[in-house]
């Protein structure tokens, strides 16, 4: 074990041999700080904020162990307090139970056995409560998607559905066959939104749940792939697909996590073009360098709006009023770049707009 | 019972459901005139610049909208001068089934009523029995 991975433990003593002798026993099993009065001891808090383990003596001149403990606690709530003390009346253990909230009470003359079990055991006490904390703050942060899913969910599920009924119920009653038709276009529509909708669930569920599986990344492989699924979108809606790719290195990664980020990108690119421009475009750049795999996707399309760009990573975020967006797309971008350990900028304007990705190699 | 013709407004992100609500309200019989709106703000600038309006007119209007959602349309609404205001009549749909959307049209005191979608002739002949 080096000096990074050993238990840090602060040890508080008004008596300098103390210090020095429990620093001798101890200093190769656990990083140890010590302070010879509670201003240094907090001291070394504020700079370790990862001290797990905190033994005090409790006959100190300024105060006691119990009223140092007692005070630290709401600053300092995560360390496990032990207190050691040659005085073992009734009381003052009492005390140090019920104002100081300690993990262990030591009797002087303190055996190294003792404060190794008390350590160790108290350091375990410490990651189980520190985790425990962790996994409840990831709990709540599902449950608050789980409410934020389920409220859009009967929007964004029903709403396609409901649509079709309406037109049903609208069918019914037209007796004029072009009419007729005309509509099932329009069910046919909602169907396809809905389908679409469904599509970047199940995207958003590969990320969320889904193992990273690192592989080798081929980008020329990658973008012949998108130039398939967006060759048809291009010629029909007169948009310029110019790609670029520039890898001459290995590049590892989740290629899954590369094709949704890529793919829900172009298809916003393609998506939200200036109607009459003669000379769209969207570009797609891949420059893999020194371990880090630069993207950049760029379109000169009707732009962000400058008072929504900070929330178009928001979950369910829709900035446009059209009927198109799932509200997931960006979402799923951010997630997945989340996930590779990679950085998004996006630069917008009435002229266009450019995202630009790096993801560093694994 | 009077027969008097009305106008309807339609305020609705989808496309689609503005056309199906535009094609029930004609197929009423009553409708003197509809216009339908994908964003609310547009509807807005048509309610603060239309010319007054001497008869009633019924406003649909849809609670989940990008950018200015039912609600805030409404509260928008309620800023105007109380003489824009009159002869307004707004009904606020919704899919979802969220007991909070629907608790929070009460208490708005210029919605009528809270309608679930899709609007169909025989919710939209029920509203109408009122007027």
């Amino acid at each position: 074990m080096n000096g990074k991975d050993k238990i840090k433990v602060l040890y508080i003593d008004d008596e300098q041999n103390n210090l020095i002798s429990f620093k001798a026993a101890f200093r190769f099993d656990y990083n140890i700080f010590v302070a010879i009065n509670t201003t240094e001891a907090i001291n070394h808090l504020k700079a370790n904020p990862d001290i797990s383990v905190i033994l005090s003596d409790q006959k100190m001149p300024d105060k006691t162990g119990v009223e140092f403990f007692e005070e630290i606690r709401k600053e300092f709530p995560n360390p496990i307090r032990i207190l050691i003390t040659g005085y073992a009346d009734i009381e003052s253990v009492i005390n140090a139970i019920n104002r100081g909230h300690v993990y262990r009470y030591i009797k002087k003359p303190w055996s190294e056995d003792d404060i190794r079990s008390s350590i160790d055991q108290g350091y375990k006490f410490y990651v189980t409560t520190a985790m425990l904390a962790v996994k409840n703050e990831e709990l709540q942060k599902a449950y608050n998607e789980l409410d934020k899913f389920a409220y859009s969910a009967t929007h964004d599920m029903r709403g396609p559905i409901l649509s079709v009924l309406g037109i049903i119920d609208l069918a019914k009653h037209t007796d004029n066959l072009a009419d007729v038709k005309e509509m099932m276009g329009m069910m046919e529509n909602a169907m396809l939104k809905l389908d679409n909708y469904i599509q970047n669930l199940h995207d958003y569920y590969s990320i969320r749940r889904g193992e990273v599986e690192i592989a080798d990344i081929n980008f020329d492989d990658i973008v012949k792939d998108l130039s398939d699924i967006y060759e048809v979108t291009s010629k029909m809606n007169n948009v310029k697909f110019v790609k670029n790719v520039q890898q001459a290195e290995t590049f590892r990664s989740d290629e899954v996590s590369i094709k949704i980020i890529l793919n829900n990108l172009l298809s916003n690119a393609f998506k939200y073009q200036v109607k009459n421009n003669e000379n769209k475009f969207v570009e797609l750049d891949v420059n893999v360098a020194k371990g880090i795999a630069n993207i950049v996707v760029k379109d000169n399309g009707i732009g962000i709006p400058e008072n929504s760009i900070n929330q178009i990573f928001n979950m369910f975020y829709r900035g446009n009023s059209e009927e198109v967006g799932s509200g997931f797309g960006l979402y799923n971008v951010k997630d997945a770049l989340g996930k590779l350990n990679g950085k998004i900028d996006v630069v917008s304007s009435a002229e266009g707009t450019t995202f630009s990705i790096a993801i560093p190699n694994k | 019972m009077s027969q008097e013709k009305l106008n309807f407004i339609v305020v609705d992100d989808s496309k689609l459901d503005c056309f199906i609500a535009e094609k029930i309200i004609q197929n009423t019989g009553r409708c003197a005139s509809v216009s339908t709106f994908q964003q609310a703000n547009d509807a807005l600038i048509y309610l603060r610049t239309m010319a007054s309006n001497d008869i009633p007119t019924i406003i649909f209007v849809d609670i989940q909208m990008p950018v200015m959602n039912g609600f805030e349309f409404v509260e928008s609404f309620e800023t105007l001068p109380a003489e824009r205001r009159s002869n307004f009549y707004i009904y606020m749909l919704s899919s979802s089934i969220n007991e909070n959307d629907i608790a929070r049209v009460k208490g708005y005191s210029s919605v009528k009523q809270f309608l679930n979608k899709p609007l169909t002739s025989s919710t939209i002949n029920h509203v109408l029995e009122q007027f």
